[in-house]
């Protein structure tokens, strides 16, 4: 009796076991496979790369790849001078704007601006690619007399309207949050609204600030199409280097236009790989220090 | 001092915001002003290769279509076991993480990964369906981290309530759970869309064509798309900057922004339902 | 008589916290049962570890057993779905679920397998009528439950409850929320139910416990400190502890 009753038990066991849950379990541990086989695909891709070029891939300055040079440092240059552009325009249209939606716009505008403003980053960039040539590049040759429109400017300015976007959004959060208590204290003591917000909610919110920024310096670092039509695809280190007015080539605009052309299994091939690990190292620790940063930002676990 | 402090701060803080706003405004204006010109019912309906943009618009939809129905189910269910079925696990964690990760990787690597994993490791070529499966790569952290925020916006009472009455878990959330969360999950779909209708480095070598004949019959073949098409226009034609790239540009404007309208409506109307 | 419910030596712990002590209890068939004492006593974790809610609590710890009609439902072997029919459950807020009134009602019905449209019609109806909602809502069935006064939706909640024929109803602090006159209109259908079902009450208001019951259990400190019936308890409570609480020195 007592056995057929515990062989029964087992039986319902296994038919009360949740398959709804393992199902469910397995789904969602595809994004765990997915990343690790993008990482397990781009690096493996690149290895023959870096194992014949190694640290010249890296630091060579000559990117030509049909002459078989492939130095891939000025576009790493070319890269970061026009995010660093972009940023440098964000950082402040984008932390003053967050404060002013945050602090002195009446909610009601705030919840119809803020959705504007983040629609900007919605835009797609071969949109933003298209009025960086067809618009901006014009403005610059004329502004500056210059022969060639298609400058890291021009990108910078392109690529800093992308990712201000960013910026606004999750500063603007970042500072909303700021405890009331925090601010009590210094109101009580007679500051001014402007006074508690540079001596108060600023320093509070600047780690989650400074984690926009860099989640923005992320999307830039990593923006293609835009960057690629309007920079110019110079693969030159400007001359002087902080020449903002010099075409340049970049990371991302390299591997979309080499890729359709290249042989497949050449090293043009699997350079272009490389590319896209030296690409993934920056864009991943940039990002990790944002996730850092953020977490010390009173805000939910998962948002990215 | 302190007056004028006061007063003054506001206006020029609201200065940036203005420069953003008009920022908007001009992109609408210039794509919008040439664009709506160009656009007529002969080039929306004419093939790509009479001068058109018929193939290249609905390979878009095909796009768009065969990833977001891909996508929104692995995207749903993963919110799901995360939101209701995993407790503060170790692997709870690592999926987060994932899904931190992926929203972070450039769409240019996962047009590398597509290629290199899709297309040619699993034999699939340049194709629609390459296209789809990266695209699914991309969208799914958008699909997840927006249905986690639904989802646990449903109260728990609501769970509560149908537990006691005997429900199974998994009749909780398809009866109770997800019906409730409906309108956020749409918000994070349609953001999804909206990517996807937008992208092009994802796509550019792993599923499109500048030119083909006609509309993919099977999945294994290539598919043209707005974006792509556009790409190529600008890039390797010179002197292209007629009326054609304006309307093929305000349609995908228009899109985007219509998509995205919807979802901010969508949020509006069901925010603080209960 | 057997019991409904035996609970023997229960202990419950949130985390570090010792909620219930030692617990036993005999839960006579068909009666009301009130449990009164103050708040944080334990006596609505009483009630969940009876539905076997409390595992939706995270960190607790269940320990000692809990016996309906003699068998243990912490026995592994239980299915959860079909002792959560057994005893339903009303809650301190009422809770309806966001569907319209009519499938609040047949949701439960339909989740054990009832299918028959004009079967569910029918429990529905019947139980609206117990609760006495139906002539105050018949004519819109379809509407949401949100739409109901929050008496009203109380009301809704212990139909709903009541759909799936349990043997057990558990209610904790049904009246809490509630304004005087959905109060009373309660009161009174619990009086009638517990002669129908056993029915177990949380309540921190003294006067219903002595209203609507037939038993009464007080507790204090995670301990059972009198048990017995309504009458006597409140006449001549015997443990000075309950004397007190039931004078109103505490609580």
């Amino acid at each position: 009796m007592e056995e057929t009753l515990k062989s029964f038990d087992f039986l319902k066991s296994l038919r009360r076991m949740d398959w709804v849950k393992l199902i469910l379990m397995t789904i969602a541990s595809l994004s765990i496979v997915i990343v690790l086989l993008i990482a397990l695909f781009t690096i493996s891709e690149s290895i023959p790369a870096f194992s014949s070029l190694g640290l010249d891939l890296l630091l060579g300055d000559r990117w030509a790849p049909y002459y078989g040079r492939y130095g891939a440092a000025p576009l790493v240059y070319g890269s970061l001078i026009v995010v660093f552009g972009a940023v440098l325009i964000a950082v402040p249209l984008g932390v003053l704007s967050a404060i002013s939606l945050a602090e002195y716009m009446p909610r009601k505008l705030g919840e119809v601006v803020k959705p504007m403003i983040e629609l900007l980053a919605a835009i797609p960039s071969i949109i933003y690619g298209f009025l960086g040539m067809v618009f901006i590049a014009p403005a610059i040759t004329k502004l500056f007399g210059i022969s060639l429109g298609r400058t890291a400017l021009t990108g910078s300015i392109v690529l800093s309207m992308m990712i201000t976007p960013t910026i606004v959004s999750i500063s603007s959060e970042v500072i909303s949050s700021v405890p009331r208590e925090y601010r009590m204290a210094a109101i009580a003591l007679g500051a001014t609204k402007w006074q508690v917000i540079r001596g108060v909610v600023i320093p509070t919110a600047l780690p989650g600030i400074a984690a926009s920024i860099l989640l923005a310096f992320g999307r830039a670092v990593g923006e293609t199409v835009a960057v690629l039509m309007s920079c110019g695809c110079v693969a030159k280190i400007p001359s002087p280097p902080w020449n903002l007015l010099d075409p340049v080539h970049t990371l991302t605009a390299a591997i979309a236009l080499d890729m359709g052309e290249v042989a497949m299994g050449s090293m043009h091939y699997h350079v272009l790989f490389g590319l896209g690990v030296i690409l993934f190292v920056i864009t991943f620790s940039v990002n990790t220090a944002a996730w850092l940063l953020m977490r010390r930002a009173p805000r939910r676990l998962i948002k990215v | 001092m302190r007056r004028l402090d006061e007063k003054l701060i506001p206006v020029l803080l609201s200065t940036p915001v203005a420069v953003l706003i008009l920022c908007l405004l001009w992109i609408v204006v210039s794509i919008g002003g040439e664009g709506i010109q160009a656009l007529n019912w002969s080039l929306l309906t004419s093939s790509v290769l009479e001068g058109g943009i018929f193939e290249s618009m609905v390979g878009t939809l095909y796009m768009l279509g065969g990833a977001v129905a891909l996508a929104t189910p692995l995207g749903v269910a993963t919110a799901v076991y995360l939101v209701e079925y995993a407790a503060e696990s170790r692997l709870n964690h690592l999926i987060i993480q994932a899904v931190n990760n992926l929203a972070g990787v450039p769409s240019i690597i996962f047009g590398l990964f597509g290629y290199a994993f899709f297309c040619r490791f699993l034999g699939l070529g340049v194709s629609l369906l390459s296209g789809w499966l990266t695209l699914v790569c991309m969208i799914l952290p958008i699909i997840v981290s927006g249905s986690v925020e639904a989802i646990s916006m449903v109260p728990t009472s609501f769970r509560e309530a149908a537990l006691a009455l005997g429900a199974p878990k998994w009749r909780v959330v398809k009866d109770v759970v997800l019906p409730a969360a409906a309108p956020g999950l749409a918000t994070s779909v349609i953001l999804g869309v909206g990517r996807v209708a937008g992208e092009t480095a994802a796509i550019l070598f792993t599923s499109s064509v500048y030119l083909m004949r006609g509309l993919p019959s099977t999945v294994l073949e290539p598919v043209m798309t707005l974006t792509y098409h556009l790409f190529v226009l600008l890039v390797a034609t010179p002197g292209g900057m007629t009326g054609k790239p304006f309307a093929m540009a305000l349609l995908l404007l228009g899109l985007v922004v219509s998509l995205n309208v919807l979802a901010y409506i969508i949020r509006v109307y069901y925010r603080r339902r209960w | 008589m057997d019991p409904k419910i035996e609970v023997r030596e229960l202990n419950v712990w949130y985390g570090n916290h010792h909620v219930l002590k030692d617990l036993s209890i005999k839960i006579p068939e068909r009666r009301v049962l009130a449990i009164i004492g103050p708040s944080g006593c334990g006596k609505s974790t009483l009630l969940m570890t009876l539905n076997r809610m409390i595992e939706l609590v995270e960190g607790a710890r269940v320990e000692g057993r809990c016996l309906l009609d003699g068998v243990d439902i912490y026995n592994p072997g239980i299915p959860l779905t079909e002792l959560r029919r057994r005893v339903g459950m009303v809650f301190q807020k009422p809770n309806p679920l966001p569907k319209s009134i009519y499938e609040n009602v047949a949701y439960g019905p339909k989740v054990h397998g009832v299918k028959d449209r004009r079967k569910l019609d029918e429990i529905v109806e019947n139980c609206l009528k117990v609760v006495g909602l139906w002539d105050e809502v018949k004519d819109r069935l379809n509407k949401s439950a949100f739409e109901l006064s929050v008496g009203q939706q109380q009301r809704l909640c212990i139909a709903r409850a009541l759909a799936v024929k349990p043997e057990v109803l558990l209610m904790d602090e049904p009246c809490s929320a509630l304004d005087p006159m959905n109060t009373r209109i309660i009161e009174k259908l619990i009086c009638s139910l517990g002669r129908e079902l056993t029915v177990v009450v949380v309540t921190h208001n003294i006067q219903q416990a002595a209203r609507v019951s037939d038993f009464t259990a007080f507790i204090y400190l995670g301990r059972l400190v009198e048990y017995g019936p309504t009458d006597r308890l409140f006449e001549s409570p015997v443990n000075r502890l309950t004397r007190d609480y039931i004078s109103g020195e505490f609580g």
